[in-house]
């Protein structure tokens, strides 16, 4: 009983002791799963099933463990890699062009929207309620002035 | 100003269109295919596996060279090591250069993997594919036999020890070191 009782104890510590020695909270393998793409066929992690993604989970697996931050396990990556290796693309020099073109586009289309509703409804605004009435023609005016003529 | 308003939407609208098609015509332009038997390998350079240094492919030229793309991770690649370890053992003393190319892996356990099946030819590593895109390759392991001009020789994708391909890498490697 007492036997049975260290090990568990003993067990408790060995596991608990990498998680101890950790001094920032540590990052999920769930989470890289989303944030790295596997190289060979160019979904994140988690939507593959191939043997090169198993084994950057066994890296990322391994490093977590190690208490790595989830900037250096994808710094390892990148370096190991290449940039290609992360899901989004990095918030410096060219790349940032993926992050403002969206955004870019977006407000674009907002103030097209914008103009198209002001001059539209500036539009509305003038427009009479009634068309006016054509102008009669030559014949017509020439009938009601005979016509009117007769009351005079 | 309505019609200064309509030319400018024109214009931004063209130029959209403009850098789409700009965009697709740079992709098709940029794929890669596999070089054909008899053209010529494109040329690289790559970090060392096995040590310090870059290698490139045009310090070669005059050798005849066997490019073999592989993985850690790639299993037909592990009973294909043994065999290009051997045929490495007997061809270089002809001058035939043996170049692993290390594609889509660890760097860590590309050396184990290397140290693993105690392979002795020089390993490069392509952790990125760049330079492994460009000989169209999807899958390993791959090789290519280029003769001593840089020309493709053979190009057997798949592991050299397949029943179709060793009868075909081995008159490869000696048509190339003719």
């Amino acid at each position: 009983m007492i036997l049975r009782f260290a090990a568990v104890v003993a067990t408790a510590l060995v596991l608990a002791g990498p998680a101890a020695a950790c001094t920032h909270p540590r990052t999920s393998l769930a989470y890289l799963e989303g944030q790295v793409m596997c190289p060979t066929c160019h979904t994140t992690l988690d939507q593959s099933d191939s043997a090169a993604a198993r084994q950057i989970e066994g890296f990322i697996r391994q490093k977590i463990a190690a208490c790595w931050t989830a900037h250096r396990i994808e710094a390892a990556l990148v370096a190991n890699y290449g940039q290609g290796i992360l899901a989004a693309p990095s918030h410096k020099g060219f790349d940032l062009l993926a992050w403002w073109l969206p955004i870019a586009g977006v407000l674009a289309g907002a103030v097209v929207l914008a103009v198209g509703v002001w001059r539209w409804s500036r539009r509305r605004e003038y427009e009479p309620d009634e068309p006016p009435d054509p102008a009669l023609d030559e014949e017509t005016e020439r009938r009601l002035d005979d016509l009117l003529a007769r009351f005079d | 100003m309505t019609r200064r308003l309509k030319l400018t939407a024109q214009l931004i609208t063209l130029a959209c269109v403009a850098g789409l098609l700009a965009l697709l015509v740079w992709k098709l332009s940029h794929q890669h295919h596999a070089p054909r038997v008899g053209s010529v390998a494109p040329a690289f350079t790559l970090r060392r596996l096995d040590g310090p240094g870059k290698v490139s492919l045009a310090s070669y030229r005059g050798h005849p060279v066997v490019l073999n793309f592989w993985a850690s991770w790639c299993n037909p690649c592990k009973s294909e090591a043994a065999v290009l370890e051997r045929d490495w053992a007997s061809y270089h003393r002809r001058g035939v250069v043996f170049l692993g190319v290390d594609y889509h892996d660890l760097a860590s356990d590309a050396r184990r993997f290397v140290s693993a099946h105690a392979l002795t030819f020089p390993m490069l590593q392509d952790g990125s594919g760049r330079v492994t895109g460009r000989y169209g390759i999807d899958q390993v392991p791959e090789t290519y036999v280029l003769n001593r001009q840089g020309r493709v020789v053979a190009h057997l994708a798949g592991p050299i020890t397949d029943s179709g391909f060793a009868g075909k890498f081995h008159s490869a490697l000696v048509k190339a070191a003719a």
